[in-house]
């Protein structure tokens, strides 16, 4: 499957010639990938450097004379580093930019946690006009950039190294909604990005342990389907989480303010708590925080032989 | 010979009114503000977001008292929206509101950002081929801020030559960081420097007239060296007036001062 990087890269080809608005400033990041796009719109395209701040500043800058900014660099120094800019200059000040992020969580696994990210997601939500979308396949985020690029708001796109790899038809991909990729009846299964891969072979190992498990996948994290995991869960009562975000906030609490009013619900979550330190490989850090089909698996169990 | 004794009244009773202000801040920039609004930009207060007016930007967004002031000479505030500074039922604070107050570019206070946004705002009017020009003032304590040489390194690279920055060099950045050279930084960034007096309507007539916009070129900087507090004998200086509200004895002497 093709990297979403890869697929960003193709999008801003496909998306810029036919809207002289879009203007691509990165941080010194996928300068190669995007000369295409360079040519292809001559002026709209500016590797300004590194200094994320100002390119947070400048798009905001660039938005108020019309025109449409695609900022992309690494997770934690676009969101967590330049937050204020982020925050000041688009949410106080309501104007609206792109923001395209690679390396969140785990991705450069071999480089230490000052290139980790576990709070990207949760900082966007604070904004009543942030959007959040975790596109985890090449449709999803070509479709999904596409819907929304121009908006108005605050975009927020984090792009996984590796794709999940299930292969979507277009229809099945709408801005806002959940996927129900399996259905079961003993528990529910909300995954985000790389982790439904992950998700979907616990399933399958939990299917031969004769437990039925449903798997919900969201790309789109705000706004929330709020529906689609409360109608899972009014069926199984039980919900575990995997997400490569911070535990404290992120796509469990989303989960458990959805299921306000439900009766004898059990769940669990699979995040990150602290620093991961150490290197290795992205499934050896994800491992460390029990994200890997074994731990999903072992979860799952749990959950159902507390509650059975 | 100091200028603009009504502005500079006029943002003392308002800091007085409502109690809240940040009087030698403003002064040290007003006769500055008054001067670009006056003969320099081009913008009209009937259409403040006319899609062909000159941006300008107070990146040292402490310094509003002075362009609520302006804004009010020139016709883009009310006498309504004087009298409600600094209260729940009008428009104007402490810091502006790009959202709510007509001619205000940037919703400024933290320093530092109303500078880069200044530089996209520049790249953005290029990359249209649009010839409106874009201002920043900025504070020299503002100058402590990291963003503003990451941007002004950006733009002198983007070559942004329809971009001015005008920098108050009122003495705060020196108390804490004496090696104060702000116009040899701003050269070794790349910038075409302008030192002048930010009180003197010579020479800021004479420079800012003689300033060329091209869209490409290098952009440029007026380093105007002030007077923080000017205009008032008690206020001039640093110290206790940074953030202080005049009592009423005070403001009697304020107000004898100005209108000599």
């Amino acid at each position: 499957m093709k990297k979403l990087r890869q697929e960003f890269a193709d999008t801003m080809l496909e998306v810029g010639p036919q809207d002289s608005r879009l203007v691509v400033m990165v941080g010194d990041i996928s300068h190669g990938i995007l000369q295409p796009y360079a040519a292809a719109c001559p002026g709209r395209y500016y590797n300004i450097g590194i200094c994320e701040p100002t390119i947070v500043n400048m798009a905001a800058g660039l938005n108020k004379t019309g025109l449409i900014p695609v900022v992309h660099t690494i997770a934690p120094f676009i969101t967590e580093r330049a937050y204020e800019q982020i925050k000041l200059d688009f949410g106080y000040q309501m104007l609206s930019t792109n923001i395209i992020s690679v390396g969140g969580a785990f991705d450069y696994a071999q480089l230490g946690c000052s290139h980790h990210c576990y709070t990207d997601v949760s900082l966007i939500s604070h904004l009543k006009r942030g959007v959040v979308v975790l596109p985890g396949s090449p449709l999803e985020f070509n479709k999904l950039f596409k819907d929304i690029y121009a908006n108005g708001l605050i975009n927020y796109f984090r792009l996984p190294d590796q794709p999940h790899g299930v292969e979507f038809k277009p229809g099945e991909i709408q801005f806002g909604k959940g996927v129900r990729v399996r259905e079961g009846k003993d528990a529910t299964i909300a995954v985000i990005g790389t982790q439904l891969r992950n998700a979907l072979a616990a399933a399958d190992r939990l299917a031969g342990l004769g437990v039925s498990v449903e798997v919900l996948y969201f790309h789109t994290i705000k706004p929330f389907d709020s529906e689609l995991l409360r109608a899972s869960v009014m069926k199984t009562r039980k919900f575990l989480t995997v997400e490569e975000l911070s535990a404290h906030d992120g796509l469990y609490n989303l989960c458990l303010r959805a299921c306000v009013g439900i009766n004898d619900v059990a769940s669990g979550q699979i995040a990150i708590e602290d620093f991961v330190h150490g290197y290795g490989t992205y499934e050896e850090l994800c491992g460390r925080v029990g994200m890997s089909s074994d731990g999903i698996t072992r979860s799952i169990l749990r959950l159902t032989a507390n509650t059975a | 010979m100091t200028l603009n004794k009504d502005l500079r009244l006029r943002i003392a009773q308002m800091v007085k009114l409502s109690g809240e202000g940040h009087i030698p801040s403003s002064y040290s920039i007003v006769d500055l503000v008054e001067h670009l609004y006056g003969h320099v930009l081009r913008v009209d207060a009937r259409n403040p977001r006319d899609p062909e007016r000159d941006y300008f930007i107070l990146s040292k967004g402490h310094g509003c008292g002075a362009l609520y002031a302006v804004l009010h000479k020139y016709g883009f505030l009310s006498d309504q929206d004087i009298a409600d500074y600094s209260t729940s039922s009008g428009i104007l604070g402490g810091h502006p509101d790009m959202t709510t107050v007509p001619g205000a570019e940037a919703s400024t206070g933290s320093l530092g950002h109303g500078f880069p946004t200044a530089v996209g705002t520049a790249l953005g009017l290029r990359i249209q081929c649009r010839a409106n020009r874009t201002f920043a003032l900025l504070g020299d304590g503002e100058c402590h801020e990291g963003t503003i040489w990451e941007s002004a390194n950006v733009a002198a690279n983007l070559r942004l030559g329809n971009l001015c920055a005008v920098v108050d060099w009122n003495g705060s950045a020196a108390q804490l960081m004496p090696l104060d050279d702000l116009p040899a930084k701003w050269r070794a960034f790349g910038w075409e420097v302008h030192e002048i007096d930010g009180h003197s309507a010579e020479q800021m007539r004479a420079t800012f007239a003689g300033l060329s916009f091209a869209s490409e070129g290098r952009p440029k900087v007026v380093v105007a060296r002030t007077v923080k507090g000017k205009g008032v004998s008690f206020t001039e200086g640093h110290g206790r007036w940074h953030h202080r509200v005049p009592t009423d004895e005070e403001m009697a002497a304020l107000s004898q001062e100005l209108q000599a």
